[in-house]
Formats: structure tokens, sequence, C-alpha cells
């Protein structure tokens, strides 16, 4: 018999405004943005995925939704363009009793219970769409279930100062969880939730009927769905995740994570074949080197046209360095051009920005530790004019 | 005009010549521009003028052909309607005999040509690197009430087999020659590539294959140039025919040349090939890279010059590559040199050596060898 049932299915959160990104995300949601030459932030958490076995996805938009849809079509770059699931992308809409943006990340969920259904699935894997990491979610699926959990919730280890700004598990010995703490001011462990949780279907399903009917709540995964399960009994474990993971939600850590990918050491390794990151495709030659050019420890992306001195720095794909340009710690953003003798040093330049001649971005700020490293930004698509100076950690839209 | 031609690549042509390159191959796959294989250029053509019922005919070694179309998916041929057909060497209905020319291999795939619903074909070899719009051919060929169709461009004749074209002023064609004499004059010479209508293609074939013809140049283009009218579409960009090392490795390096190289891969559409997922190019702290073209994946931390890198090749520190082409996941190590080489795909070279040849005889190092 024909059947439509999954035994686990994503749902990706991926309708964040990300004001934090402030003109990288004036025009695309966050998942949308590029990364690392020639990916979207969103390929990271597909590619898990798919490689994880998961092939039903449905992908929560609401923001800016028109480039990540067109980014996604039809799923075929990640190999979800499937007879039975796939990607699925899955904005608000409108329902007989009443209709809502999504309020929240429970809400979000809460709406697309019908989609869900559709698949009767015994778990469901909540995904958020600004992350950088590499996670075999199957190897989570089976510690749910060995631990017989309701909910299971990776965790990272994170620094006690960092703990702060986390969601925080506190766990017994045997990885369940007694307490949860939003940005604790005190933190009592440095378990910091990723975003990540596996629901069994059934009980979650409960659960944000119950919390939807709840007026005070803020619909939220964190702030309510997960204390009330603490509150009613639930088994809730901490699965421990050790390998590099990146919330790139700010200009600072998307930047880090940029980087993270020249460093041989970060962790952050996406030459691995058996763990490929899949991205859709841009159908450009080879990038060219022309007789002036001087690059030392970067990225280069196909399509780019590479006149100029590049150190420490991720170039996407179609962009132009011409000669005489420098650009130094930055990333540079699919299209963008840096023309003859502009100079740009830890900043970001976003898609399609021009730099002409002479200008200047940001500053260079070797001595600096990084913590302290001031980052600039060029919007996608604006166009710095020749000679002018960004001061550095200037947003220019 | 959606949808009023159809085509037939001829995936094999004058492979002998090719030598080490298509030991493994057909000169359709045979790598090109540091991502891409031959066909490439002529299916993105297709494509990009809304050619999309196309059959390709293969004679041998046509697994790695196979192997990189698959279903057509990465240019946009897995379709419901139309799409790619394969027609593997021995599909001629009459005989079991390997076919011997473009005359005898149409032969046998003329049911599938008669079935399609398109009412024009265009005929082209893989061998060919240009960037067409097919559409524009059409719309000449209905204005100057053409027969037959031929793409020309402007170089000289070769120690390969060319053909020659002489037009009158309304680009008719009067005459030609089929040559295998080497000349430095400039003439306009037949690229291989032939729209014509198919009840017209179906008749001459048919006909020439009665009469035991099996050269499609000189039976039905030469015997024919007086009684059909034949047209030369005069292509003006970029374009190239490979068929022996030698023109592989000049054609390689003048798309070093950025004016050429943004003609072949922009014209009039754009390329598309096989998607492989690599990550973008790791220039190490050890790089030195001039007048290159690099594709994604590689790994350098030596130096390179006047050379073309493929996916996934590594260079590793104090290696030097000047005026060479290095395949697909080729892995040049400690201080070798590779000066006037083609090394195919997942060659390596060991530390210390220096492989060395010349701009007319570029040394070969042939597929998964070992220097």
């Amino acid at each position: 018999m024909y059947s439509n049932k999954k035994e686990c299915v994503a749902m990706l959160l991926a309708g964040g405004q990300g004001t934090r990104l402030y003109s990288l995300t004036a025009h695309v949601a966050k998942p949308a943005v590029s990364f690392g030459g020639k990916y979207r932030i969103i390929d990271f958490p597909l590619s898990n995925c798919i490689n994880s076995n998961i092939d039903t996805i449905g992908v929560l938009t609401q923001y800016q939704p028109f480039e990540l849809n067109e980014y996604i079509g039809n799923g075929q770059p990640w190999d979800l363009d499937r007879l039975n699931g796939g990607v699925f992308v899955l904005p608000p809409y409108m329902k007989s009793a009443k209709s809502d943006w999504y309020k929240g990340t429970a809400n979000a969920i809460y709406q697309n219970i019908d989609f869900i259904d559709k698949f009767s699935p015994e778990y469901v894997l909540v995904l958020s769409g600004d992350h950088i990491y590499k996670m075999d979610y199957s190897d989570m699926l089976d510690f749910h279930k060995s631990k017989g959990a309701d909910c299971t919730i990776a965790v990272i280890n994170v620094s006690l100062e960092e703990a702060s700004r986390f969601g925080i598990m506190n766990t017994k010995p045997d990885g369940s969880v007694y307490e949860f703490e939003e940005k604790p001011k005190k933190p009592k462990s440095t378990n910091a939730s990723m975003g990540i949780y596996i629901f069994n279907w059934q009980v979650l399903r409960k659960y944000l009927i119950d919390d939807e009917a709840n007026p005070d709540s803020h619909n939220d995964f964190g702030k309510d769905v997960i204390p009330a399960m603490l509150n009613g009994g639930r088994k809730l474990y901490a699965y421990r995740f050790d390998g590099y993971w990146k919330d790139v939600g700010t200009i600072k850590s998307l930047w880090e994570a940029n980087m993270d990918l020249i460093d041989r050491n970060s962790g952050l390794n996406i030459e691995d074949a058996s763990w490929k990151i899949y991205a859709r495709n841009a159908a450009e030659p080879p990038h060219f080197v022309g007789d002036h050019a001087d690059i030392i420890n970067s990225l280069v992306t196909e399509g780019c046209e590479i006149d100029g001195t590049i150190r420490n720095s991720v170039i996407s794909s179609r962009v132009e360095i011409r000669r005489g340009a420098v650009v130094e710690d930055s990333n540079i953003m699919p299209g963008a051009v840096v023309k003859e003798g502009a100079k740009v040093y830890y900043a970001i330049v976003g898609d399609g920005a021009v730099i002409e001649e002479g200008a200047i971005v940001g500053e260079a700020q070797d001595n600096v530790p990084v913590e302290e490293v001031k980052i600039t930004v060029v919007g996608p698509g604006a166009v710095v004019k020749k000679g002018t100076v960004v001061p550095v950690a200037a947003m220019v839209d | 005009m959606n949808n009023e031609m159809m085509s037939i690549i001829f995936a094999s042509d004058n492979e002998t010549k090719l030598n080490e390159l298509t030991i493994h191959r057909t000169t359709a796959s045979l790598p090109f521009c540091g991502r891409y294989r031959f066909i490439d250029f002529t299916l993105s053509n297709l494509v990009n003028s809304n050619i999309t019922t196309i059959g390709i005919v293969t004679r041998n070694n046509y697994s790695s052909l196979m192997d990189h179309i698959r279903m057509g998916r990465d240019w946009d041929l897995n379709r419901k309607n139309s799409g790619i057909a394969v027609f593997p060497p021995y599909a001629s209905n009459t005989s079991r005999t390997m076919f011997k020319g473009k005359i005898e291999a149409l032969y046998g795939i003329l049911d599938y040509i008669e079935k399609a619903t398109e009412d024009y074909v265009v005929l082209t070899n893989s061998n060919i690197a240009t960037n067409l719009d097919f559409e524009d051919v059409y719309k000449k060929h209905i204005a100057a009430g053409a027969d037959i169709t031929m793409l020309t461009y402007s170089s000289h004749s070769t120690s390969s087999r060319r053909v020659l074209v002489d037009t009158d002023k309304s680009g008719k064609v009067v005459g030609t020659r089929i040559t295998s004499t080497l000349s430095e004059d400039i003439a306009e010479v037949g690229l291989n590539i032939y729209l014509l209508k198919k009840d017209l293609l179906i008749s001459l074939i048919t006909d020439s294959y009665e009469r035991g013809y099996t050269d499609f140049e000189k039976h039905i283009i030469q015997q024919n140039v007086a009684k059909l009218g034949i047209y030369a579409y005069h292509v003006d960009g970029y374009a190239a025919i490979i068929d022996d090392v030698k023109s592989y490795y000049t054609e390689s390096m003048r798309i070093l040349d950025t004016d050429i190289r943004n003609d072949l891969f922009y014209r009039c559409g754009k390329i598309f090939t096989k998607v492989k997922d690599s990550v973008p190019t790791k220039y190490g702290a050890g790089a030195s890279v001039r007048n290159s073209l690099i594709a994604d994946g590689c790994e350098i931390n030596g130096r390179v010059e006047n050379s073309i890198l493929f996916r996934g090749v590594v260079v590793e520190e104090g290696a030097y590559i000047s005026n060479s082409i290095v395949m697909e996941n080729g892995r040049i190590m400690k201080y070798s040199e590779l000066r006037y080489t083609i090394t195919d795909k997942d060659v390596t070279v060991t530390e210390d050596k220096t492989i060395s040849g010349s701009e007319n005889y570029p040394v070969v190092i042939v597929k998964n060898k070992t220097v």
C-alpha cells in the first residue's frame, strides 16, 4: 500500500528578520544570506538533513521570502526533489477560523500541524536557519530513541561568560534536563541550547495546542514550550554536540564564521567529501587570476576575476578584484566589485556592492585581539564612491 | 518559435588524433576549460536556444559520456516531453556492424528523427567550443530560403580534415574544398554544424545510404552545392574545432585571454556542466598565481603561471606549474615542476620531478598515472 509515512520530519525556522545583520538582511531573509563564497546559510541545515537521511523538510518563511523561495526551488541541489517528501516552503496562509503571521517559533510549527500530520511521523526535528555547523541528526535521533525521551535538545559547551547569552540546560549526570534557564545572569552550567530539538510528534502536538490556547504565551520554544514540558514532567534530554557550531546572527559572528573557513584548525571542515555542503550552482566558469594578482590564505570561488592583492579573505562567486586593489581579512559576497586601487579591511561587502577606485573601507586591525575587532559593512548593492573613506565599524547601505 | 528545431550530436569524431586524451573517453567528454566537457558547450548552446529534443550518437568509450550527462538535469534536459536520448553504437536496425560515418549513423536513427515533432534538425559535432544562438541561425536560414545552412568561422586549414567554404555575396555556398593540408591562409572553414529541414535530411540520408555513400561532407554537402540552396552562417565570436593535442593545448591557452573567455562563456548564454558541489579554492601561505584559470576545489600552495587547473587540483608548496593544464584531482607534489604539460584526470606527480614539453609538443600524462 502506498504510504506517505516518514519516521522524522524536519521543520526549519527561516522566518527571522535578522535585524542584527542590518543591511545584509534588508531585502533577504537571514537564511538566504551569502556565506563562504558559494553558499547561503540555509545550505548548512538543508545539507545536514539530506546527509542524515532526512528527506522531508518544511521551511517556515515569512520575512522577505522571495529570494529564499527562489533559492530553494524544487530542492534539487540538495537532492530534495522527491516524489514522496522533499522540501516544502511554508509561509503563513489563510485558514477558515483565523489567520495570522507566525507569532513565534512554536506558533509557526502549530500553524503547520496539518502539514506534519500528512506524513504521520514519530519524530519532528526543529531547526534554525541561521547556524553554521555540520551535524548528523540521525545520531541525535538514535540518542533520543535510546533515552526514551519526549524531547531532546542539542547543546554545545560554551564558556561561562558566554553562557548568559544563551538558553542554558541544567542536566543530571544521565543527561536528563531538570531545569532550563533563558539567558541566566548567573549560569549554573555551560550547556547552551543550539536551537535544535527532536520531539515525539504526538507529545509536541499536544503541547503546541495547549500553548496556543494560553493567551499569556509568547508561543516560543525556549520561553514557553520547553518550560511547559519540564513542568509537565516530560522526559527531556540534552544531546551534547562537540563539533563546530556558530550562530551567525550578528555581523561579527558572520564575519568570524567566514574566517573560520580559511583556518584549518577551526573545525569547520567543508572539504570533507563524506559530508558535502550542497548549494544551488551559479554556472560560472573557473575564476581567473591576472598578472598583478597576489592571493594568500584565502578562498576564491568560480566566476571571479582577480587582479589585486588578497589576504585572509573569502571571495565569493563572480567577484571582481581589480588591479591595485587590496582586500584583507574580509568577506566579499557574490558579484561585488572592488575597483582599481580601492582598499577593504576587516569588512563584509554585500552582494553586488561596488567599491569604486581608490575608496577605503574599514581599517587594518592586525594587532587588535579578535574579540575587539570591529567589522565595517557595505550593504548589498551599495556603491562606495571613488576616493571615499568608510570609517571602521560603519555601515553603508 | 519554440521547439521548431531538434538536434543530433555526434559524440565521436577524429578521435584518433587526440591520442592519449581519448583513450578512456569520447571527444564529447574530453575535459576543457577547467570544469567543462566538450559536449557542455554544444548542449548549453542548444538549451539556450530552446532546443530540447537532443539525440546523441556515440561510437565507442561512451560510458564517461553517460556518466557526465546522466539524465541531462544539469542542462535542464530532464523533461517529460523531449530531453536527451543517447544512442549507443549498435543502434542501427539494419546492420549489426559499427556505423562508418554520419550518414550510416543517421540512417540508423531515422525512426527517432521521424517521430520527433520538430520540423528542423541541427546536426553538430561535439569537438567544437563556441557560444551560439541557434534561433538566430534559424531566422537567417528562413530569411535566405536556404535548404541547408552550414556554420562557418574564419580560420585556416590544418593537418586535420577541414571543409573550406566559398560563398557568393548573399552567403550562398558556391563551392567547398575538403582538405587536410596545413595552410596559414585565413578562409571560411566549416564548423561541422548544419541546420536543415527534417524531411530534407531524411530524404538525403535515405538516398545516400542506398547509394552506399558514407561521407556527409563529401556526398551530401559537396555534391549538392549546385543542386541545393546551401548557405553559410558566419560565427563572429570565438569558435574552435579541437581535433588533436596541439589544437587542444592552443585553444585552452587562448581561453586565458579575458575577451575570448567572456565571449565563450557569456556571448549568447551561459555554459552549464555537471554540478559537483566543490568547495571554493583555497590559497595557502605559499601560493603565487598569475595569469591562470582556476576551478573550484583546488588547494594551492605553490606557483602557478599561464596555466589551467581543473577542479580538485592540489599544488603543494614549492611546486611550480607553468604553461600547463592539470585536469581534475591532479596532485603536484612538493618541488615538482610542470612546463608545457597536460596531465589527465587523477594524475599524481611525486616530489622533485620535472616534466617539460614544448609549446608545439606539450607532454601528455595519461589518466590515473603516478609520475
